[in-house]
């Protein structure tokens, strides 16, 4: 019967239609890509790697760095301007435990000036704040969590220097742990002068 | 009682025995409304000090110490006044470390029971603050239960509370079906009646006579060539609509959402703890990638928090064996399209949640936006170039300034250009 083709093909049709308009994209797969050899970087890239590296270690396009590497990069070396102006390449050669040392002789070269500690509260906010609260209370929303974050404006915190705050953030201590391979030294000592005003308690 | 049998050398420690009763029994007895106004009571006793206590407490204390019996970095407080005396809990509160060194049996013994981890000493409080300190501690542990059973109700009725709006969504579903079906129903029931009247009440063809009609003028519609002719149409179109867009959909990964190899959540890290994007991924600000966080990162918080979980005994197994987690790249663009992340964050001052959507709230990372060509241009067409305080824009903005009225767009400084991205 003719008719009965039609209402065939239709119905064909229309579950073909449901079913493209409905298996939608999986979300596990990425899709087609129409040239993948134009997506693909053929340079080793450290954040996208499509297939394991035949000579690297672990089969992974990154590398580290020889030991004892001192990144240099996005280092500024001179702070300050006119007669204050200094030379400073930050690098400094002090051990984990030697945090009395680095109290004693770490000076901060960063100029305390209004620019320099509105970036110490911009990068405050972006690293510290979540465990030791806004106004450094240790109030921070992981600090609750995490237990044992100091007030810094009570008595037993209130007079840290800079040269041991810097070596807090670089090393850790006690409970917290170093974040040097997140803050460069400059952007450490801009911390430094943010915390020293929370010190004062303001 | 006991005096009829007095004597001598028996008096005095049959006294001191019945006075210990009576002094146990007393304190039974005063305990009971004590008990129950306990907070009263010690308002009573001493408010102003316990008040100083609490903020003492807080400012100094908290960060190692709980006020219940609960191992925080150091003991818990509760029940210290009974442990020790008070002359002994300011001398260590004041310098622990010297009696340590001078040999304390206890101080030794708490010393290395908490593996050796000294107590910051505090020798600008005096007794006063540090008595004020355990008088807010012992009250609070008198007043704690009461306060448990207080805060117990309010918490099961939010739990109850708290089933969410998925909940109403299928309840509303479900009512809609309903209606639906109802009217659908009702439909049928008129049509049935008004094919009855018009048949002049004759029940028995009725119904079969309403069947047959409707399959005829269905016949009617299908055999209409022009009606045939336009669903054909229409199917044929909405076809080709479909394999367009599947054709454009070639390379756009939009709604991509990986399982990752741990169950990390946004959600719960930047939503819930608001920790700063920047914080894990350090490289937005510096440089072209953003960074995946190597596992020291995540460390700094679950090198103490949920420790024991599964998930993150992924990322314990990972560091002791010296083998990187092998995340699933979410974003990605294609190798000929340069993209540089310090340049729209930094520079720009993009917020992250322009391209990469509600990150915050998002269980499993997905790509949210379409990361086309056509994406990027519109974005480079709509918005102002972020020039305030940046002096390299300087000669730019004067010079757009003295050929235009509108504001300085990403396309004026060359964002529209090819080379920009393709090279």
């Amino acid at each position: 019967m003719k008719l009965g083709n039609l209402y065939k093909l239709i119905g064909a049709s229309l579950i073909m239609m449901v079913f493209v308009a409905g298996c939608g994209k999986d979300p596990q797969s990425p899709g087609k890509e129409y040239a993948p050899n134009m997506y693909v970087s053929v340079g080793y890239e450290p954040f996208r790697q499509v297939e394991a590296n035949p000579i690297n270690p672990m089969g992974i396009s990154m590398r580290l760095p020889v030991a004892g590497t001192v990144a240099r990069r996005n280092y500024n070396t001179e702070f300050g301007t006119g007669d204050s102006a200094r030379v400073d390449l930050m690098v400094y050669n002090l051990h984990a435990d030697s945090i009395d040392v680095a109290a004693r002789i770490l000076k901060n070269p960063i100029p305390l000036n209004e620019k320099s500690l509105a970036e110490g509260k911009v990068l405050y906010d972006r690293y510290c704040q979540h465990c030791h609260g806004a106004t450094g209370a240790g109030d921070g929303k992981v600090g609750d969590m995490y237990k044992g974050i100091p007030n810094y404006a009570s008595d037993a915190y209130k007079n840290m220097n800079e040269g041991h705050i810097f070596h807090v953030i670089t090393f850790g201590k006690a409970r917290m742990w170093p974040h040097a391979s997140q803050v460069t030294p400059e952007e450490r000592w801009k911390i430094v002068h943010y915390v020293q005003k929370l010190q004062k308690g303001s | 009682m006991n005096i009829p049998f007095r004597e001598g050398s028996k008096f005095f420690p049959t006294l001191k025995c019945s006075s210990r009763l009576i002094a146990f029994a007393l304190t039974l007895v005063l305990s009971l409304p004590y008990v129950v106004s306990a907070q009263e009571a010690a308002a009573d006793a001493g408010g102003a000090d316990i008040a100083h206590g609490e903020t003492v407490f807080k400012n100094n204390c908290a960060q190692c110490h709980a006020i219940t019996d609960e191992r925080v970095v150091g003991p818990g407080l509760k029940g210290a006044t009974d442990r020790n005396n008070m002359d002994w809990l300011i001398k260590w509160v004041k310098n622990s470390q010297a009696m340590i060194a001078a040999g304390d049996p206890y101080a030794v013994k708490i010393y290395n029971e908490y593996s050796k981890a000294q107590m910051t000493s505090f020798p600008g409080l005096s007794p006063e603050d540090i008595k004020a300190i355990f008088a807010y501690v012992d009250n609070a542990a008198t007043a704690a239960p009461a306060e448990a059973a207080a805060g117990a109700a309010p918490a099961a009725g939010g739990a109850a509370a708290s089933s969410g709006p998925s909940d109403m969504f299928m309840v509303v579903l479900v009512a809609l079906v309903i209606v639906m079906l109802l009217v659908l129903g009702v439909l049928l029931v008129i049509v049935t009646i008004l094919s009855k009247a018009v048949n002049g009440g004759d029940s028995s063809a009725s119904e079969g006579d309403f069947m047959g009609r409707l399959t005829k003028s269905l016949k009617g519609v299908v055999s209409d060539p022009a009606i045939r002719s336009a669903v054909i149409w229409v199917f044929a179109l909405l076809a080709l609509k479909a394999t367009v867009d599947g054709a454009f959909g070639v390379g756009v990964q939009q709604g991509y959402a990986p399982k990752q190899p741990i169950a990390f959540s946004h959600k719960l890290h930047a939503g819930e703890y608001k920790i700063d994007c920047n914080y894990c991924h350090t490289g937005a600000n510096r440089g072209q990638s953003a960074h995946i966080p190597s596992a020291n990162i995540c460390m700094n918080c679950h090198g103490v928090i949920k420790k024991e979980s599964p998930e993150i005994q992924k990322i314990y197994t990972s560091i002791e064996n010296d083998q990187p987690i092998e995340w699933v790249r979410v974003h990605n663009l294609p190798d000929f399209a340069y993209f540089n992340h310090s340049q729209h964050v930094n520079v720009a001052g993009v917020e992250c949640q322009t391209c990469h959507g509600e990150i915050e709230k998002m269980e499993v990372v997905q790509q949210r936006s379409s990361l086309t060509m056509g994406w990027c241009i519109d974005c480079h067409r709509k918005t102002d170039v972020n020039t305030k305080g940046n002096e390299y824009y300087d000669n730019l903005v004067q010079l757009h300034a003295s050929e235009s009225q509108e504001a300085l767009k990403v396309e004026d400084i060359g964002g529209l250009e090819c080379s920009k991205c393709h090279y």
